[in-house]
């Protein structure tokens, strides 16, 4: 009901809130890249406090990355998993290159271990042209329904992407990472991404509308 | 919608508690075995149960002394 009143700049607005309300943790600061350095070469030497650090910088926005890329939070999980492992135990090869984030470096370990999962079991969609919710990614108790309503209406919104598309729009809005970054992990110029990211937000946009007033005027 | 709309509903594939406090384990874990020696392993199997830990390193001596013998003489028999 709230999202059938409520025009189409209010809904993000109205996601932000249930964000900070009810969002597990909270994003936490972005350090600046000089930071980011000092602690990889911390954690190069075995300082395990520094290595923690990282992992604690990441393992979120790793999260939301391929949780956009993949069909369950279980399979989320597990490429999270393997991609935080592989980060921490392959710091020794990362080398800062000038203008690139490390976290760029994260997204495209991540990007690889989401895509072997990718190669062994692709999207599949309901007749209604909807995922089927998996028990893992059900409301807790202390999210809040509309907070899975909105998370489910982008899922399905993403499930209904090509997968270059899901990956681009991933990569930017999971490991927020800018166009040249992105283009370099998935082999795609800067200016494609850049269009393809324009088209993957007007779609998404109208989906997602589209499914929280269905899903709102079903209560 | 625009990049700050989308970027805003995206906060709402954050992990939920339960999941992150699952990566969190297991990443951890993984850590620790991949860091603890096999010595520390097994000095830390001897802390934890010194009687099944010593009953184990008997069982293991013992297979290993008659493993020989009985194989010899299985491959006799056959």
């Amino acid at each position: 009901m709230i999202a059938a009143v409520l025009p189409r700049a209010s809904l993000a607005a109205l996601f932000a809130v249930f964000n900070s309300r009810f969002g597990g943790a909270e994003p936490r600061q972005s350090l600046d890249e000089e930071a980011v350095a000092r602690l990889v070469e911390q954690a190069r030497r075995g300082d395990a406090e520094a290595r923690q650090a990282l992992y604690l910088q990441h393992v979120d926005r790793v999260f939301r990355t391929v949780r956009g890329m993949l069909r369950s939070g279980a399979d989320a999980e597990d490429v999270t998993q393997d991609a935080m492992l592989t980060v921490l135990t392959s710091l020794h090869k990362y080398s800062p290159r000038a203008g690139t984030p490390f976290a760029a470096w994260v997204a495209t370990i991540a990007l690889n271990t989401a895509r072997r999962r990718f190669r062994r079991r692709r999207p599949e969609l309901t007749a209604t042209g909807e995922l089927p919710e998996a028990a893992d990614d059900r409301a807790e108790p202390e999210e809040g329904l509309d907070r899975a309503r909105q998370r489910r209406a982008l899922l399905i919104a993403l499930a209904e992407l090509p997968e270059r598309e899901r990956v681009i729009v991933s990569l930017r809005y999971g490991a927020e990472l800018n166009a040249s970054d992105i283009g370099a992990a998935v082999g795609v110029e800067a200016a494609a991404v850049r269009k393809i990211l324009e088209r993957a937000r007007t779609r998404l946009g109208g989906r997602i509308e589209a499914l929280l007033v269905r899903d709102g005027g079903m209560r | 919608m625009n990049d700050d709309q989308l970027g805003a509903a995206w906060m709402a594939l954050q992990p939920t508690t339960g999941q992150r406090r699952r990566i969190d384990a297991r990443v951890a874990g993984w850590l620790e075995a991949r860091e603890t020696t096999l010595a520390a392993e097994w000095l830390g199997l001897f802390r934890a149960a010194p009687f099944s830990a010593a009953g184990l390193v008997a069982v293991s001596a013992l297979s290993l002394a008659t493993a020989p013998p009985l194989a010899w003489l299985a491959s006799a028999l056959l």
